[in-house]
């Protein structure tokens, strides 16, 4: 197991390489580049950009940027060897050894490989440090409705299944279909309408926290308020949860729900299940026990498949309900043309992306004893 | 009775019955007789008793006609504002004069901005999955045909560009490069609609250029171009068109989110995202009609679109009882 | 079974139950009709089927695919999906009590204990997620309310009695991890861990290598000698039937076509599907050297034809086979019975044509295919 995992590790890298080179190309080659932010402000001179650029290490050579970015190349040194080539004692650190190394070691301290993804454009804050506070939002609300529309999905697949053909399943199917058109954002501002509208004002539209209340959600002073109040303080995320989670669980639990429902229909089809029922047992143990086990399997990989859909879903519903997570830290880098923010986000999204796969293969190996490494 | 059939039935007891009551023929046949359909023919029929397709069939037609029809009768100019004089904070419910109510600001009728917003919604689905999808074919085409380094380098490639979300590449990508411009937003679209199609073009063709009739045609010296055009695409069309009409739903979907952000289509064009953004700030005012309407017609679109993929996926299955 | 008499057509759907057979006779079906739902219409898969089965007796059901002997044996154990299918009349008696009326509940505390069956696929009919002693032990928990650790000791012991070598090893493995061989032996030895009375095994070698057929069949038959439960197998293959069984019921469409010792059938058949069946064994070919085949196939259950469902691919059928659907007449001495209108008088005329081809293929049997029939004789 611990070989299969090494190796699976292994073949990722060359992937995440290239994420980084697709990524990278994919923001320089904006036209304006970083500096499209201040195209249309009349009151940024040419001096001004040059001067924004040079700040930045705009002005270098794209591999020589790129280098500095994954942490191969000292930022100190400029200047490119045969045009296009970093120099070679940008490869060094201040202190004479390899810049890749950790600072431990005396290597450099920028870039990818020593966990600084750099600085934001628009804030002037650290790219990670904005990230970090990003997180745990996204987490709560991304989590919990994971939790619930995973459980909603196997239940209303399974029942579909067992009672194929009955009115909950025809139910199921229609409820399926419009879920599936139905475009998350959209959904979301007519949940907005219904429950925060001026009808029946039950339930906040906007954000974490009530910031009348609480102070701002992640700061030290939050903490302390969290220490003091912890029964209001979760009530109160609870309230402004309920309503991004029913757009997530809506939207993914369509699809997901056909999905545990075919796979069970399959599972239900085999032999193995008419062999159990011909040894006697009661109906559960067949379903629950036979049946429920095997369809599974399909299930556990689309289920590691679909982690990484959920920071698309963080996109859509944290901008409608502004909610203060990844997605709408994405949607303000792009909208500020915050390009290293933007790097540092498709990384980390790509990163999880890669590792949810690795999971669902292991996970698929340890449920389905036919796998072998 | 087949030629097989005939060989095996030969020499059996029957030619050894005495003549007088030997078995007459006449009535012995008991298969249906069948007439011959070509392949399109034959989906066509599958796809007409396909209840929901016919449907959602039937509203992609309403839906063309009126993306097509509709700005002719119901024109939009961003700078024509209906009651120029009349800046009204609130926005009026539907009534039998405007259908689906008008909105708060300029007071426009949010049913001419829908029929409006079909025509650039649709165009963008559709051309961006025709983008998409002769991309996907080209690059699978050879990938699969070729194998080799040439796959393994564009399989990478693929497998690069799906492990990122693909939301958020096509919203920086829109919002780098789109410049508001419907064509570079759908060209934007289609470049990033590609990847699926290619994995499955190419492992249709991993399987298809080992059978015979490829084999026949690469002994008789037909040309490359010609045995993947000619021989192998046509028999990996039913498939493709199956993800076309998830990448057409998909798009639509998409794009309306991208322009309610603001980052896709210029918001003086009125399509349906657009629409949905200008709708959003007098929601808590209750003014539930103007954001209804176009997303409600995003559902009926998507379900179309989902209804009739549905109903070619079962047509153009060979398996599939007519 | 050996009454001659049509049995009534129809049973009202009330299913009032009938008297109980004799009390040595253990598995008795009474025209018994399946039928199937589909799109397509109204499949009768099992079109009033009657046979009986007495203890320590065993039967074989012999016909085509599509002939309805896999549906009958599903029947009797009540395992199919009820729709689309339909039991539309018939009585099914089981040690004197009559089971398709039976509460499903009660139904299944027969399966498995006291019937039970064994299927054609070893590898997709154990579920592959568990371990071969799991699958066991969970039928023997599940009939006999022993604990854990008894039950787990009983799969060990089950796997021994069919022959598996190091059992307390196998039973920790997955069905996968064994051979086909191997796996048909677990099936048995589940089948047979709570001793029934009746064993079903519905195509128990097909699947398998003809050496390993060869085991299987021998175990079955020895196991069968052993617990003296009685037997019920069905095959396409005569050369099977022949060393398994004392009794043979031939389907075709549906129907019985034949029904007798297993000597008289397979030596004297007297209906013209059982000797074309005889007649396609490879070793039966003739002079020639040619496979023989019964010509057509089997009759689509949507286009039956009107009479004798066999008459479309019958050589000696004639104008009456077309008109007048055949019984199930005697046709031999020791209770043989055959649907075919030659065993009727007004075919006594036609029969000696049949009866100079069946001599034929019998001198031919006996030269070239002794072990299908003299092991049976």
């Amino acid at each position: 197991m611990a070989k299969y995992i090494i190796r699976r590790v292994l073949q990722a890298i060359p992937v995440l390489i290239g994420i980084t080179i697709v990524v990278y190309a994919i923001l320089l080659a904006a036209p304006g580049g970083p500096t499209a932010r201040f195209a249309n402000n009349p009151r940024v001179t040419l001096a001004d950009r040059e001067k924004f650029k040079k700040a930045w290490g705009l002005d270098q050579a794209i591999p020589v940027q790129y280098c500095r970015w994954m942490g191969f190349c000292n930022p100190s040194v400029d200047g490119t060897f045969l045009v296009i080539f970093p120099r070679p004692n940008a490869f060094l650190s201040d202190s004479g050894v390899p810049h890749f190394l950790p600072a431990a070691f005396g290597g450099g301290t920028n870039g990818i490989l020593h966990g600084d993804l750099g600085i934001s454009i628009s804030t002037g804050e650290k790219v990670v440090s904005q990230i970090q506070r990003a997180v745990l939002p996204t987490i709560i609300l991304a989590g919990s409705a994971l939790f619930i529309w995973i459980a909603l999905a196997l239940f209303i697949g399974v029942y579909a299944a067992i009672r194929r053909y009955s009115l909950f399943d025809q139910a199921a199917t229609i409820f399926a279909y419009i879920g599936y058109a139905m475009p998350t954002f959209w959904l979301g501002l007519m949940l907005i309408f219904t429950f925060a509208g001026p009808g029946l004002d039950i339930l906040p539209a906007q954000g974490m926290i009530n910031s009348r209340l609480s102070p701002p959600f992640g700061t030290d002073l939050y903490w302390k308020y969290f220490a003091g109040h912890p029964i209001d303080a979760i009530l109160d995320v609870g309230k402004h949860l309920i309503m991004p989670v029913i757009t997530l669980v809506v939207v993914n639990i369509a699809g997901d729900s056909r999905f545990v429902r075919a796979s069970m229909l399959e599972a239900m089809s085999q032999d193995y299940v008419r062999t159990a029922r011909a040894k006697g047992l009661p109906g559960r143990v067949v379903i629950f026990r036979h049946a429920l086990r095997n369809a599974m399997l399909p299930v556990v990989t689309n289920i590691g498949l679909e982690i990484p859909f959920l920071f698309t879903g963080a996109i859509v519903t944290e901008t409608i309900f502004n909610w203060p997570g990844i997605g709408n830290l994405t949607i303000d880098a792009t909208r500020n043309f915050d390009y290293p923010t933007l790097m540092g986000l498709l990384l980390i999204a790509a990163l999880v992306t890669v590792l949810a796969n690795l999971i669902a293969d292991v996970a698929y190996a340890f449920v389905d004893p036919r796998i072998k490494y | 009775m087949s030629e097989q059939m005939r060989i095996v039935a030969e020499g059996t007891a029957v030619d050894r019955l005495s003549p007088d009551i030997r078995p007459d023929d006449s009535g012995v046949d008991y298969e249906v007789g069948l007439v011959s359909l070509s392949q399109w023919q034959l989906a066509w029929r599958k796809f007409r008793k396909h209840r929901m397709a016919m449907i959602g069939l039937g509203i992609l037609v309403v839906l063309a006609f009126a993306a097509i029809a509709g700005p002719i009768f119901l024109p939009f100019e961003f700078n024509k504002v209906p009651v120029p004089d009349v800046i009204a904070s609130n926005g009026r419910p539907p009534s039998l004069t405007h259908l689906f109510g008008e909105t708060g600001g300029l007071q426009r009728d949010v049913f001419q901005l829908v029929v409006n917003g079909a025509r650039t919604s649709l165009m963008v689905g559709f051309v961006s999955m025709t983008i998409g999808v002769l991309l996907g074919t080209f690059v699978g085409s050879i990938a699969g045909y070729f194998g080799g380094r040439i796959d393994n380098f564009l399989m990478r490639i693929v497998d690069v560009m799906l492990s990122l979300p693909l939301l958020f590449l096509i919203l920086v990508a829109s919002r780098f490069f789109g410049n508001g411009n419907v064509f570079l937003i759908v060209a934007i679209f289609g470049l990033f609609s590609w990847m699926g199609v290619s994995r499955l073009v190419r492992s249709l063709f991993l399987s298809l250029r080992e059978q015979e009739f490829v084999e026949a045609a690469r002994a008789v010296g037909v040309g490359d171009a010609r045995i993947i055009f000619r021989h192998i695409l046509p028999n990996a069309i039913s498939p493709i068109v199956v993800v076309a009409s998830l990448i057409v739903a998909g798009n639509i979907i998409a794009e309306a989110f991208v322009s309610y952000l603001g980052f896709g289509i210029n918001p003086t064009t009125p399509t349906w995202g657009n629409i949905l953004t200008a709708a959003q700030d007098y929601l808590l005012r209750g003014n539930w009609w103007w954001p209804a309407f176009p997303g409600l017609a995003i559902v009926l679109t998507v379900i179309a679109v989902n209804f009739v993929g549905d109903g070619l996926r079962d047509a153009l299955d060979p398996r599939s009882k007519a | 079974m050996t009454a001659t008499a049509p049995r009534p057509d129809t049973v009202p759907s009330g299913r009032v139950a009938s008297a109980p057979p004799p009390d040595d006779v253990l598995l008795d079906v009474r025209d018994l009709r399946t039928h199937f739902h589909t799109m397509d219409g109204v499949v009768k898969a099992v079109d009033g089927v009657s046979f009986s089965l007495k203890r320590g007796e065993s039967i074989g059901i012999v016909g085509e695919s599509g002939s309805g002997k896999s549906v009958t044996a599903l029947t009797v154990m009540r395992l199919l999906d009820i729709p689309p299918a339909e039991i539309a009349s018939g009585e099914v008696w089981f040690d004197g009590k009559e089971i398709l009326s039976m509460p499903i509940s009660k139904m299944r505390l027969l399966r498995g204990s006291e019937i039970a069956m064994i299927f054609q696929e070893p590898l997709t009919s154990l579920n592959p997620v568990f371990t071969v002693g799991d699958q066991i032990a969970e039928q023997v928990r599940q009939h006999l309310k022993v604990g854990k650790r008894e039950a787990w000791d009983r799969s060990i012991e089950a796997l021994r009695l069919v022959g598996i070598p190091n059992p307390d090893r196998r039973v920790k493995q997955y069905p996968h991890e064994m051979s086909g061989g191997m796996r048909q032996r677990v099936m048995i030895a589940m089948a047979l861990s709570c001793e029934p009375k009746l064993l079903i095994a519905d195509e128990p070698t097909t699947a398998l290598d003809v050496t390993i057929q060869a085991q299987i069949l021998e175990l079955l038959k020895e196991i069968q000698a052993r617990t003296n439960s009685a037997l019920m197998l069905i095959t396409h293959d005569l050369g099977v039937i022949a060393e398994m069984v004392q009794k043979v019921v031939v389907m075709y469409a549906g129907q019985v076509h034949e029904e007798g010792t297993v000597e008289d059938v397979l030596i004297e058949p007297k209906g013209p599907y059982t000797l074309g069946l005889i007649e396609s064994i490879p070793g039966v070919e003739k002079r020639g050297g040619r496979l023989h085949a019964i010509k057509g196939a089997v009759a689509s259950p949507f286009h039956m034809p009107p009479a004798c469902r066999f008459e479309p691919r019958c050589p000696y059928a004639w104008e009456r086979c077309r008109t007048v659907p055949p019984d199930l007449y005697p046709a031999g001495p020791r209770g043989q019975i055959a649907r075919c209108h030659l065993h009727t008088p007004e075919g006594a005329a036609r029969l000696p044509i049949m009866e100079a081809d069946r001599k034929r293929v019998e001198e031919h049997v006996m030269h070239s295919a002794p072990t299908a029939v003299l092991e049976a004789g």
